[in-house]
């Protein structure tokens, strides 16, 4: 499944292009939310406060692009709808585990920007113009650097750190 | 009109205690989405639910809930549209929930032809009791019930939904999360009995191929391939395939929906109010001579 569906990237314009941008850190933001909560509900309050983390980090970058986005086009609706697009930067539903760690999650959050990544990569060759290609360079060069941010995380979290999983009792019938 | 509701207005302060990973998040979401599109306020919808993990969905919604006793959502939905035809009355639960125990409603609640949306979120194991044979299970299954394989042929959801005559059948997977919100606002805009079967991996007792990775490699949209959802015998031949491929879309939408029961109730109440009035005795006299 395609993560972005009803754009065409060849005749997309640079406000489309920015509310675009804004929904995939909005999807970002409410998914990580939804994790944080599903992993406090669980007992798990470190991948919780984590995960909280990400999400202010997201919410962080789409206010950055939501100012933009407000200084060029002023509150001309959006034609771009959160239906266009899913999981193009958020973890799938299916990344989230009972007993996670800390370490499991930044994989998680690396994975993500590896594939939003991915995404500005492989939209780029079909955007022509070139204020938005410039545009797509720039978020794209984002995740880059946001992966660099998470590897160097990753690197100071123990490789141990996910050893609760071990400790679980196995799934029995009552 | 209804001023625009966010999805969050239909968000209650419970917070979901299912597994994390649970497909369940994903169809929750959709659902919120979905109602937002559909606009109506949460005070005219009732959630029902009968027993189940997918069944604590009225909690985590703002609108009036009830969760009510395994199977038997069905029937008290009805009786709730009944009373109060005005309300949107959205039925939620599981497979077994839905084709085990409560499997003998469903054909009575689509012939009826009630309006409300029945949306079952099918795992094919008994995910709360914790693992054991569900009436969509696939033959050879290992479960704590089943420990040497499952014997037993699934049931179909869509094949036994279809053949009832249900006016608008679709399936959906968290894996495609804008289709399924799709799917959803259709089903309860559809003016009559509609069912979505929703493939919601159970993640702690559920089959790796059953997960939503394998969804989001497997599934095929039904739009993709040409289907016409007009079309009942073609949808009859698709639904077949159910536990081999993963179709997800409309099914089957009746392009001329009939009256609805809670339609035709009215529609009586009024020509008796206009008639004469019936007198008591009139009544009794049907028992007096019996």
């Amino acid at each position: 499944m395609t993560p972005v569906t009803g754009i065409d990237f060849e005749r997309i314009t640079l406000r489309d292009a920015l509310d675009l941008a804004v929904l995939i850190e909005e999807e970002a933001r409410d998914r990580y939310r939804e994790f944080a909560e599903q992993l406090a509900t669980h007992a798990t309050p470190e991948v919780a406060d984590f995960f909280s983390r990400m999400a202010r980090i997201e919410d962080r970058h789409r206010t950055e692009l939501l100012e933009r986005r407000r200084t060029l086009f002023g509150s001309t609706p959006s034609t771009v709808e959160r239906r266009n697009l899913f999981d193009v930067e958020a973890p799938g539903y299916e990344e989230a585990r009972a007993f996670m760690g800390v370490r499991q999650a930044l994989e998680t959050v690396l994975a993500c920007e590896v594939k939003a990544h991915a995404f500005f990569n492989e939209a780029l060759p079909r955007v022509k113009d070139p204020e938005l290609k410039a545009l797509f360079q720039e978020l794209r060069d984002e995740e880059v650097h946001h992966q660099a941010l998470v590897k160097a995380e990753l690197a100071r979290c123990p490789e141990k750190a996910d050893d609760s999983e071990a400790y679980a009792d196995d799934p029995v019938a009552q | 009109m209804n001023a625009f509701l966010a999805p969050n207005e239909y968000k209650s302060p419970l917070k979901p205690i299912w597994c994390p990973g649970c497909g369940d998040y994903g169809v929750l979401q959709a659902l919120y989405r979905a109602l937002s599109a559909v606009g109506r306020p949460p005070h005219e919808i009732a959630f029902i639910s009968g027993i189940g993990c997918s069944s604590r969905i009225p909690g985590y919604t703002t609108a009036y809930g009830f969760n009510t006793v395994h199977g038997r959502a069905l029937p008290i939905a009805q009786g709730v549209k009944l009373a109060n035809p005005d309300l949107l009355v959205i039925v939620a639960g599981g497979d077994g929930d839905g084709f085990s125990i409560g499997g003998g409603h469903v054909p009575h609640a689509i012939r009826r032809n009630v309006d409300l949306t029945y949306l079952v979120m099918d795992n094919q194991v008994y995910g709360l009791t914790k693992g054991q044979l569900s009436p969509t299970s696939p033959r050879g299954l290992k479960t704590v019930t089943s420990p040497m394989g499952s014997l037993e042929q699934p049931i179909n959801p869509l094949l036994m939904v279809l053949a009832y005559g249900a006016g608008f059948v679709a399936q959906a997977t968290p894996a495609d999360m804008p289709g399924m919100t799709a799917l959803i606002e259709e089903a309860i805009r559809y003016p009559g009995f509609s069912f979505v079967n929703i493939q919601s991996p159970c993640i702690t007792f559920g089959e790796e191929e059953q997960q939503l990775k394998a969804h989001k490699a497997r599934m095929k949209p039904l739009a993709s391939l040409g289907h016409d959802p007009a079309n009942q015998l073609a949808a009859l031949d698709l639904a077949r395939a159910y536990g081999t491929e993963l179709y997800t879309g409309q099914f089957y939408r009746n392009p001329s929906p009939p009256p609805t029961y809670d339609a035709l109730v009215r529609q009586r109440q009024v020509e008796l109010q206009k008639g004469e009035p019936r007198s008591r005795s009139r009544v009794l006299d049907g028992y007096l001579k019996a």
